[in-house]
């Protein structure tokens, strides 16, 4: 291994999410420092509507496609984010396994698993990224960091599905693409659109918390 | 748009009380959209305007978005192109602002209920509207509603003499219907259980639900009463977003009650009422309200299950489908119990679909009747709506809400689908077992029913409309209850009509060509031969009323938006004339 595929495998890696961590620390006070809205209402709605279930159900609503209208409808764009998540997931966990814990990528089948799920995650940011360049309507919502962060994205899946078997016979540069471009994720991040996972609890936590209150979360439906 | 180094005071304006108007829940919704676009096309103006992205949920959220990105969030402060954020500099642009917030969202939170990050847009549209109203920019009908609400103390600029008057009338109405000289509508009576209130559309449009109301808590033995003064349970802040508005509407009514050492404040039914009052009331008047706030659903159908009404569902025997009102349902979580209230005095019921959290919105919502620009986007975008209620094949739609009622009235009308819309409370009415005191004689009930069929036999009605439909439409409606109808089409005929035939109601539309129409006005109302000339407004510009009401001369005793059913004009004009039959007869007692 060369010293530059070490450096960029441990000591980038290590100040990148340094880095994250910090920004996203100062995001996260920034964020709580905002008042949070109080409701003085009684409760409406049915007893199996409360606060508490109302937050749960706001949470776990992701995980249920069939909760929502517009997931239940478009399901293939549901089953899009499933696959792109998990293949977020799994590159991620490629950029902690490499380093320190290499013998994993020993077994054959977990490096198949592995470039299936990568493998797929890839194929859909090109379809989402024909998407929004093609849909007239994405388009109009779109901006320069919504491209630039499916683009960085698809490429890293590239990176990550060659990257995942750990080989360097044929030369180390899928490597260091993958952990140059893990690092520039790493410090890009907390500024981009894809940070939008360290507000989902919250932004569901509210919404949750109030239509619970309110009698709407759960949904119930005839 | 080009960086520009002056702000003009309004934009300054916007963006400082932004910044006061944030919390935690907007900034996270700002914050999580990921431009998904799953929301599309859950909004019924996407769904009406295909191929039009300005209507997109999260474009017209963007819109919104940018200024907090570029003022209040470091990436679009460093980085503004990237993150799509910007600045409002001039007041031309918080104009364009302004017709998306009010003109392309009715803020029914059907979006936000379908997006998987949680973004509420509903509820940061409805900041954006607080705050261009704050600044004075805001639809036309917005502006004299408010100032109505804020002045005469409720959004129809009912006066409290005709709204006594017209609980009076219900109340007469209602002893002759039960045949009970003891049937009352109790004014500001003293630790009643039940403080009724109401919206007034009822007072001006559909008088017919205070005295089904009335009707119910009667047979119901209910000791109940009804304020006399901030009796108006509607409450424009939660459309124009304007807080201290909605806050001292609210305060107003809890105050109210208290005053009354009311136990229970029943809101009648009308969706955005309950939720300013039952809901968002005590968050913006910062107010812990120390009685019980229901709405009259939960009341009659408490009634029904404790044995206190008994109903016959066979009276209700047409088709009938349930709209769940956004501010009802969505806002509020109710859902069930007017299904459990239909199934009890309707025999046919009918699911509407998609129905309860993920039905569409009237058209109505966020206020858009009252907003006359933007009509026929908003009649364009109830083509859903109006396919929604196709599809159930149901002769009526039953609604908990006074605004969704207009709005599904007027897309009926639009796509002329035929059926009819009502609430629950008149169809529990109708269904009102009550035993019979005693027989009528017959040549009474032949009195009643001639009455009944020809109630303005003898009238003579002047009707000014320059829209020859409109005109048609009004004067067959007074000629088919037996009216005597004059035709006039500009302002100097209906001066000159009224000034030599006498009518005795002249329907008077505010924008003809000819004489202005407040100097028509004013002309005849200080004409003392005219003293009994009854006047009704009616108009499709709700903004033209100051051409009337800001003369010194007496104000007319009527006045309808259009467009007007034929009931609600029968009741109305009823309603203006047997008035004046009372009062004449009155004076003509006291004369020595
Ligand atoms: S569904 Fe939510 S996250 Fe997606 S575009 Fe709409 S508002 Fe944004
Ligand atoms: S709140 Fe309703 S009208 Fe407004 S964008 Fe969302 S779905 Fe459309």
């Amino acid at each position: 291994m060369s010293e530059l595929l070490h450096f960029s495998e441990h000591t980038l890696q290590e100040v990148a999410l340094g880095f994250m961590a910090l920004v996203y620390t100062i995001r996260i006070i920034w964020f709580l420092g905002f008042k949070a809205g109080g409701d003085r209402q009684a409760e409406t709605g049915p007893p199996s509507t409360t606060p508490a279930k109302g937050v749960l159900y706001s949470w776990a609503n992701i995980a249920m496609p069939w909760a929502m209208e517009s997931t239940r409808r478009q399901y293939i764009l549901y089953a899009q984010f499933v696959v792109f998540h998990i293949g977020v997931t799994a590159a991620i966990a490629l950029s902690f396994i490499i380093p320190y814990g290499p013998g994993l990528l020993e077994n054959q089948a977990s490096v198949l698993i592995l470039q299936i799920i990568i493998g797929g995650a890839f194929l859909v940011g090109v379809v989402r990224f024909v998407r929004r360049v093609g849909n007239r309507y994405m388009r109009a919502i779109s901006s320069p960091d919504d491209y630039f962060s499916l683009v960085l994205l698809t490429v890293w899946f590239f990176f990550a599905f060659l990257a995942v078997p750990n080989q360097t016979s044929g030369g180390e540069w899928h490597l260091l693409g993958f952990f140059i471009m893990t690092a520039f994720f790493l410090v890009y991040v907390p500024f981009s659109k894809i940070s939008h996972y360290l507000y989902y609890p919250f932004t569901r936590y509210y919404l949750g918390k109030t239509m619970g209150h309110r009698g709407v979360y759960p949904v119930g439906r005839a | 748009m080009s960086e520009q180094t002056t702000r003009s005071h309004k934009a300054e304006k916007v963006l400082e009380r932004m910044g006061q108007k944030l919390n935690r829940q907007m900034v996270g919704s700002l914050l999580a959209c990921v431009h998904c676009g799953l929301c599309t096309e859950t909004c019924h103006y996407v769904l009406a305007n295909p191929g039009d992205p300005t209507y997109a949920p999260a474009y017209k959220g963007d819109l919104i978005r940018k200024l907090f990105k570029r003022h209040f969030d470091w990436t679009g402060r460093v980085f503004p192109w990237w993150v799509k954020a910007g600045s409002v500099w001039t007041d031309e642009e918080l104009e364009e602002l302004k017709d998306t917030v009010f003109g392309k969202c009715t803020n029914c939170r059907r979006c936000s209920l379908n997006c998987p990050m949680g973004v509420d847009l509903a509820t940061f549209n409805r900041m954006a509207r607080g705050l261009l109203v704050s600044v004075g920019i805001m639809p036309e009908g917005v502006a004299v509603v408010s100032k109505d609400q804020w002045e005469i103390g409720n959004q129809m600029g009912v006066l409290k003499e005709d709204y006594l008057e017209t609980l009076e009338w219900m109340a007469e109405e209602l002893q002759d219907e039960l045949d009970d000289p003891e049937v009352d509508i109790p004014i500001d009576q003293t630790d009643c259980e039940v403080v009724y209130y109401i919206n007034p559309r009822e007072v001006k449009y559909d008088p017919r639900s205070i005295s089904d109301a009335a009707k119910i808590f009667h047979v119901a033995g209910e000791s109940w009463t009804m304020p006399s003064e901030g009796w108006d349970m509607t409450n424009f802040g939660l459309f124009s977003g304007d807080d201290a508005l909605g806050g001292s509407v609210a305060q107003r009514l809890y105050e109210k009650v208290s005053e009354l050492r009311g136990k229970r404040l029943v809101i009648s039914e009308c969706g955005h009422g309950f939720r300013s009052t039952r809901c968002e009331g005590p968050n913006w008047a910062r107010y812990d309200v120390p009685f019980v706030m229901e709405s009259s659903i939960f009341t009659m159908l408490r009634y029904i299950k404790e044995g206190r009404i008994k109903v016959d569902k066979t009276r209700n025997s047409r088709p009938v489908t349930y709209h769940d009102s956004c501010n009802m349902g969505r806002s509020c979580g109710m859902f069930e119990e007017p299904r459990e209230l239909l199934e009890l005095v309707c025999s046919d019921f009918r699911e509407m679909h998609p129905n309860r959290a993920e039905n569409y919105c009237c058209t109505g919502g966020g206020g858009a009747m009252s907003m006359s620009e933007y009509t026929p986007r908003r009649l364009k975008s109830g083509i859903i709506k109006a396919n929604q209620l196709k599809e159930t094949g149901a002769e009526i739609v039953v609604t908990s809400c006074h605004n969704c009622v207009d709005g599904l009235t007027d897309v009926i009308r639009h796509y002329e689908l035929g059926i009819e819309v009502t609430q629950l409370v008149n169809l529990v009415a109708n269904a009102l077992v009550i035993e019979p005191k005693v027989a009528i004689p017959v040549e009474e009930v032949v009195e009643e029913m001639v009455a009944e069929a020809l109630p303005l036999a003898g009238r003579t009605i002047l009707v000014a409309d320059d829209e020859p439909d409109q005109l048609e439409y009004l004067a067959t409606v007074f000629e088919d209850n037996g009216a005597t109808v004059l035709r006039a089409v500009d302002g100097d005929e209906a001066l000159a009509m009224a000034t030599s035939e006498k009518p005795d109601l002249l329907t008077l539309d505010l924008e003809m060509p000819g004489k202005n129409v407040g100097e028509v006005f004013q002309i005849l109302r200080e004409n003392p031969e005219l003293e009994s000339l009854k006047v009704c407004v009616i108009t499709g510009r709700p903004e033209l009323r100051k051409l009337i009401y800001d003369r010194s001369v007496r104000r007319p005793e009527g006045y309808l938006d259009k467009p007007v059913t034929e009931e609600q004009l029968l009741i109305n004009v009823r309603k203006i004339l047997e008035l004046a039959h009372d009062e004449a007869a009155a004076g003509a007692e006291g004369t020595p």
